[in-house]
């Protein structure tokens, strides 16, 4: 039954940006930063990631940095 | 423990002891954090690098993107070799354990469903993309009514034939449309019979799939382990019927269940 579940090399940058960056849990909670929304867009020859809004603080208290 | 500058990154959670085997790169400091009869895999990384200030530097950065992007699916599928994993967001970052295990204590009863419906499946994606020229010739040669059509246009005036062009592309047009709807629609349709649960995601434009053709259908499908065959073949065949007519079928995994572990009613899952 497991012969199958090799992945494929073949797989590419965008199939995992796709599901990391857009996809997977995202949990609200005190005292956690997360990568909010990433629109996938293009600039140039190359895809970039928007910087714009990169990092929502998600409710509870604020975020405060052990610096 | 995080320590001073630094932060927890959580990777996936699972609901027994994973074996953690150190991934390339990842500076062999990942580490599990156990509550409640779950697990969270986790890394501590530098305030400087995942922090407020430095993420949104970094996430313009495409070759850190890449890099880090190519870490984190490294280490859930490291994990998820024999257990069934909840993956997590790209920088999904915590200040403490602590604050981690106060988490999973909110959301244990939760990640425990999700975690024993994900138990002996896997997620499968399936794209679709389109040569559209190629569809065309496809089928266009053998339509009457497009011939027809044809016909007309060389017995007219510059002027009817200018309308009836027109026409004619309305037609080929439509034509392509239901054509891909057909084979979107099948492909999903078919494949689903065979899957646990289904879903259909946002299609990515050609500048981002820096393809010639276009995306058509973006899926995912959450497949028992003992259908996978089934649908491995089911999807052979629908590439035998398909792709010499222009379509493109795209189709990997086992993936981590990104698509499936939606928590009821909260933000999160886009669409």
């Amino acid at each position: 039954m497991n012969s199958v579940v090799v992945k494929s090399k073949e797989v590419t940058l965008l199939e995992i940006l796709d599901r990391v960056l857009d996809k997977g849990v995202v949990i609200s909670g005190d005292m956690v930063i997360s990568v909010a929304d990433v629109d996938l867009i293009y600039l140039g020859l190359k895809v970039l990631l928007s910087s714009v809004e990169t990092i929502e603080k998600l409710r509870g208290s604020p975020f405060v940095g052990p610096m | 423990m995080a320590e001073n500058g630094q932060l927890v990154y959580l990777y996936c959670v699972v609901d027994s002891e994973p074996t953690i085997k150190q991934v390339e790169d990842s500076e062999n400091n990942l580490y599990s954090i156990c509550h409640n009869g779950l697990y969270a895999v986790v890394r501590e990384v530098e305030q400087q690098e995942f922090g407020e200030e430095g993420l949104k530097k970094n996430m313009a950065d495409f070759e850190w993107v890449k890099t880090k992007a190519g870490l984190h699916e490294r280490i859930i599928e490291q994990v998820m070799s024999n257990i069934s994993v909840i993956p997590f967001k790209f920088s999904t970052l915590f200040n403490t354990d602590e604050s981690l295990k106060a988490m999973l204590e909110q959301y244990g009863q939760e990640f425990k469903a999700i975690l024993r419906r994900l138990a002996h499946k896997q997620e499968w994606g399936l794209k679709i993309y389109c040569n559209l020229e190629k569809l065309k010739g496809s089928f266009l040669s053998n339509q009457e009514k497009i011939l027809e059509i044809e016909d007309e246009i060389k017995s007219s005036s510059v002027g009817k034939g200018y309308f009836l062009k027109k026409k004619k592309d309305q037609l080929i047009e439509r034509m392509l449309n239901d054509k891909i709807n057909e084979c979107s629609q099948e492909n999903f349709e078919l494949l689903k019979e065979l899957s646990f649960e289904a879903r259909i995601n946002r299609l990515l434009p050609k500048e981002v799939t820096e393809r010639e053709d276009d995306m058509v259908l973006n899926s995912a499908f959450l497949v028992d382990r003992d259908e996978v065959d089934d649908f491995q073949n089911m999807v052979d065949t629908l590439k035998v019927h398909y792709e010499s007519k222009g379509f493109f079928i795209d189709c990997t995994g086992p993936w981590p269940p990104y698509n499936f572990c939606g928590l009821s009613n909260r933000k999160g899952q886009n669409e």
